[in-house]
């Protein structure tokens, strides 16, 4: 028995280490090219490890991009999606999941579709509104491009959570004298906690790495996002293969950090114990 | 507080008419149980009394002012739920304190996070500390303070939905079947400590049950329910003495009264073309008649001692008590038993008599309660 549960333990830990490999390999050849020398890329032979003596060749190759403002950017931007969808999308999903009213179907339907359309398909239109409202050039208007996306599904994900919970837990709090807001704020989003970090998640990583809205809106080099910059190291006849992969790196790190923070959130059965199950 | 006046109240959801035109009226201090079976609509009513359901016609009047737009919290109630609905992320003293908390708030401690913060800062405001104390003293729930309510019993969940309500000192307290969850020692407890709850509060009450146990230690008054209409308004004792129709008779009573259509002819009863038997009374007038008498009051004798010819079909010990039921025979042999509803008979002690054994069953003229056969309700005498 005990020689059989260790065979188990010991194929189940070849199995995640392969898993871990097969997820952190990109990673791992991002820092192996990043680290190496430019001249060996083109040839054959490159060293498959990071070799840490090219740092500084790499530093050298950045100097004068605004790499650091690309981040920045891409942070506003990713930080922005996930606050108006999360927002929105919790009043949203809140009054999908409890109110009755007219068109709520309708708007079930509308909100669907949003994910059904390609993004390719409305980015005419969509450019010619942003001319209309002078939302070109501008970070704030690539959020609200983004959200339009992000925040359906987060509608979707709220308005599932909340059916899940009991109403005569609102119920109650509305007659121990809470108002509706208060209600919403104080006791069903606390309960839909791991929902809600689920859809950050979404909504992050959906900001975090969109290019087609950024490169059609942004002309500005100093408003890019980091994808749109990482996309202008391709060269028409060459492209730094270290620097980009550098660049990769860097812009990886922040969102490997969201994720490790938030996905202790992930973690379902808030609800547990409210009612008699 | 208050009156509490229900004036012709009804209920449709859709087409399906739940309550129709309700009238009551619960004095103040009083323990008032809505009883009945599932889907009689009392439930709905005591959502309608709270503010939690729209009332579709009629009118709600606390203390003589019309109410039917009040919201819950200015109707000043306190409502204990079936599934006790406490707030699974907040520990115990999280889910009493939170009423007192909410009337402490000013209108923007209310507004997103500002409200988390204000909450957390008012709990430990030294007053609401003492009296969320208190309370949990009262229900025994000190030493779980600090649990949220995922580590705790059923019976323990039930106390903190009822220290929640107890706290805020509200006019009326609405309870729908708090004990229904809980098994029959934890649910014996707490109903004598709801009882006791109420002498000491002194405050009304109203406690929906379909339990007719609950219904009877617990109550001051009785509505009984079925189908959306009241059936009868009375104490206990009227409602068990006096049923006002055979539904009252039959859902009120373990086992219920026993019930048996009967063609009256003075004092003599036919239940059969082959079985009548003598009445000691003349019936109240003559005709087909509803022949209505508890357990209790029928005695169970050897054969040919009592005016109606039976066989022991069932025996249930009860401990101190015993239930026997009976099937009516005529004619005195097996093959002419009636078809007909058991007859039950309740007597203490703990003999048993043989399963199949004929015996006979015999009552006081004034102890059976009569009923038409056709409206149901009950004939005065």
């Amino acid at each position: 028995m005990s020689a059989l549960s260790l065979i188990l333990g010991f194929l189940r830990a070849i199995l995640v280490l392969v898993l871990v490999a097969v997820a952190g390999f990109p990673i791992y050849w991002m820092a192996t090219t990043a680290f190496s020398d430019p001249g060996q890329l083109y040839a054959s032979g490159q060293v498959p490890w990071p070799q840490p003596q090219y740092f500084g060749a790499l530093v050298a190759e950045l100097e004068g991009l605004p790499v650091g403002r690309w981040m920045l950017n891409t942070l506003f931007v990713a930080t922005g999606t996930t606050v108006v969808s999360l927002l929105l999308g919790s009043l949203a999903g809140y009054a999908l999941s409890r109110f009755r009213f007219h068109g709520r179907g309708v708007v079930g339907f509308l909100l669907f579709m949003t994910q059904v359309v390609p993004e390719a398909l409305i980015l005419v239109p969509l450019y010619a509104m942003f001319v209309a409202l002078g939302l070109l050039n501008n970070l704030l208007g690539l959020v609200l491009a983004n959200a339009a996306f992000s925040l359906p599904v987060a509608t979707f994900i709220v308005k599932g959570a909340i059916d899940a919970i009991p109403y005569e837990i609102e119920e109650s709090a509305l007659i121990d004298n809470c108002p509706r807001i208060g209600v919403l704020t104080m006791i069903v989003l606390p309960l839909i906690a791991p929902s809600l970090a689920a859809a950050a998640v979404i909504a992050f990583f959906a900001g975090w790495n969109e290019y087609l809205f950024a490169s059609t809106f942004l002309m500005n080099r100093t408003l890019w996002p980091a994808s749109v910059g990482l996309a202008s190291f391709i060269g028409q006849y060459e492209t730094p293969l270290s620097a980009v992969m550098g660049t990769a790196l860097l812009f990886s790190l922040p969102a490997i950090t969201f994720f490790l923070v938030i996905q202790r959130r992930i973690v379902s059965g808030l609800t547990s114990g409210a009612v008699k199950g | 507080m208050p009156e509490l006046v229900l004036d012709t109240v009804a209920k449709t959801f859709g087409d399906t008419q739940v309550i129709r035109s309700l009238s009551a009226t619960v004095e103040d201090g009083e323990f008032l149980v809505l009883l009945g079976p599932s889907g009689c609509g009392k439930s709905t009513l005591l959502r309608m009394i709270a503010g939690l359901t729209e009332i579709t016609a009629g009118e709600i009047r606390f203390d003589g002012k019309r109410a039917n737009d009040w919201s819950p919290r200015e109707r000043d109630v306190a409502f204990v739920f079936q599934s006790y609905a406490l707030y699974p992320h907040m520990t115990v003293r999280g889910n009493i304190a939170f009423p007192l908390v909410m009337d402490a708030f000013r209108p923007w401690h209310h507004l997103p996070l500002v409200n988390g913060w204000m909450r957390r800062r008012r709990m430990k405001d030294p007053a609401i500390a003492a009296r969320t104390d208190a309370i949990a003293r009262q229900l025994e729930l000190d030493p779980l303070i600090d649990r949220r309510p995922a580590g705790l019993s059923g019976g323990q969940r039930q106390r903190v939905a009822l220290a929640r309500a107890l706290i805020r000192d509200p006019s009326i307290y609405l309870l729908d079947e708090p004990l229904s969850n809980l098994d029959a020692r934890l649910r014996m407890q707490m109903r004598a400590e709801i009882s006791s709850l109420h002498h000491k509060v002194g405050k009304t009450f109203v406690y929906v049950t379909h339990d007719q146990v609950e219904a009877m230690t617990m109550a001051t008054r009785i509505i009984v329910l079925d189908k959306g209409e009241v059936q009868q308004i009375g104490t206990p004792d009227e409602i068990y003495h006096a049923p006002a129709n055979t539904f009252v008779a039959r859902f009120v009573g373990s086992p219920s009264m026993n019930l048996l259509t009967v063609d009256g002819e003075g004092a003599q009863l036919r239940i059969s073309p082959s079985l009548s038997f003598a009445h000691g009374e003349a019936a109240p007038r003559a005709g087909r008649l509803v022949f209505g008498i508890r357990p209790e009051k029928l005695e169970l004798r050897p054969p040919g001692e009592g005016p109606l010819p039976a066989e022991v079909v069932v025996v249930e010990s009860l401990g101190a008590e015993i239930v026997v039921g009976c099937r009516l025979q005529a004619g005195g042999t097996r093959d002419h038993l009636i078809d007909h509803d058991l007859v039950f008979v309740r007597r203490p002690g703990n003999e048993r008599p043989a399963l199949g054994s004929p015996c006979s069953l015999s009552f006081a003229a004034g102890d059976v309660v009569w009923f038409d056969a056709v409206t149901g309700l009950r004939l005065k005498p």
